[in-house]
């Protein structure tokens, strides 16, 4: 898996041509520190482009309605505005992560890493979704499609726990518990269920 | 009654646990793909640090129910029998974690490869 904390190691060169160096915390604490630093790093001097070409679409819609103001200009200033403005945020955000992570205890330390570290393995995925579909699929379903299952996993887990902490039950997490916080995610829609069909006329 | 749909979507889950067993229902003897990633994975999100094998069961079984019925859906839209990735964020769209997360992948996977290569073509140069 593309794990970004393995690549940062891979390739000092090119990471450190292309991003501010943060300055290095000391090594313990952060290695997943400075791991999401670079992710969100590399995320964030993305992000900030991709909005500064939605912002110019849509000024055009925003100067109809001003006057008095050359139209170029407008468009000009605006987006680096907003773009300033972004990258402030996650900058503060990068840095209240930093602050977050460099205050973790041992275990909690453990359990961040597995959080950011664990992965559903490519070629299993690969292999499964190429058995559904029959034909080949590319890599950036694979991506999309490992990333979406993780953060499917995650919300499992997470209703799981809310029920056995409301059960009065301690973790580990029990069948019981997947099977009821299933139920409520259920009720929500937020698991896909495609085997019902709603007969609206019958 | 309200049990059969839960019930339905865990007949390949046989009660004493074991995962090879001959079962007349379900996928009781498919092998267990994702069992160590999902211990990790289980861990990281809050559970205990060994949580239990029917527990990691249920969820790969869920994930793989999950894969299919997406896969399922993205060969039903856009271009028919395929899966791309458009399918995927168009179903996704209504997730706003699940969309988020894979903008993200997407994003970061271009910085990479734009990464590499650049990488690649100075180490050529030099």
């Amino acid at each position: 898996m593309a794990d970004p904390a393995r690549i940062k190691t891979e390739l000092p060169k090119a990471t450190a041509n292309d991003e501010e160096t943060r300055p290095e915390d000391t090594e313990g604490a952060s290695t997943s520190g400075s791991a999401s630093n670079e992710t969100k790093d590399s995320a964030d001097q993305l992000k900030p482009k991709e909005e500064s070409k939605n912002e110019s679409a849509a000024g055009d819609d925003d100067e109809e309605g001003t006057s008095g103001e050359t139209a170029g200009k407008r468009l000009k200033v605006e987006p680096e505005k907003k773009k300033e403005k972004r990258q402030k945020v996650d900058e503060d955000e990068i840095q209240k992560m930093q602050v977050l992570v460099s205050s973790f205890s041992e275990e909690q330390l453990n359990r961040y890493e597995m959080y950011r570290r664990s992965a559903f393995p490519k070629a299993a995925i690969k292999r499964l979704i190429q058995s559904i579909t029959g034909s080949s699929v590319s890599q950036n379903v694979v991506i999309a499609m490992s990333g979406i299952s993780k953060v499917f996993a995650g919300e499992i887990v997470e209703e799981a726990l809310d029920v056995c902490e409301k059960w009065g039950d301690t973790p580990p997490l029990q069948p019981k518990h997947m099977r009821e916080a299933v139920r409520r995610l259920k009720s929500r829609e937020q698991i896909p269920n495609t085997k019902h069909k709603n007969i609206l006329f019958h | 009654m309200a049990d059969e749909e839960d019930e339905a979507g865990f007949d390949e889950e046989p009660d004493d646990g074991s995962s090879g067993g001959l079962d007349a229902g379900g996928h009781g003897k498919r092998k267990r793909l994702f069992s160590k990633e999902l211990r990790c994975m289980m861990y990281g999100f809050g559970d205990d640090q060994n949580p239990y094998t029917e527990s990691v069961d249920i969820l790969e079984d869920l994930v793989i129910e999950f894969i299919t019925e997406m896969t399922h859906k993205a060969m039903s839209i856009g271009r028919q029998g395929r899966v791309q990735v458009e399918d995927i964020v168009f179903l996704i769209r209504k997730d706003p974690r699940k969309f988020a997360r894979v903008k993200d992948l997407l994003t970061m996977n271009e910085e990479l490869k734009r990464a590499r290569k650049a990488f690649d073509e100075a180490n050529y140069g030099s």
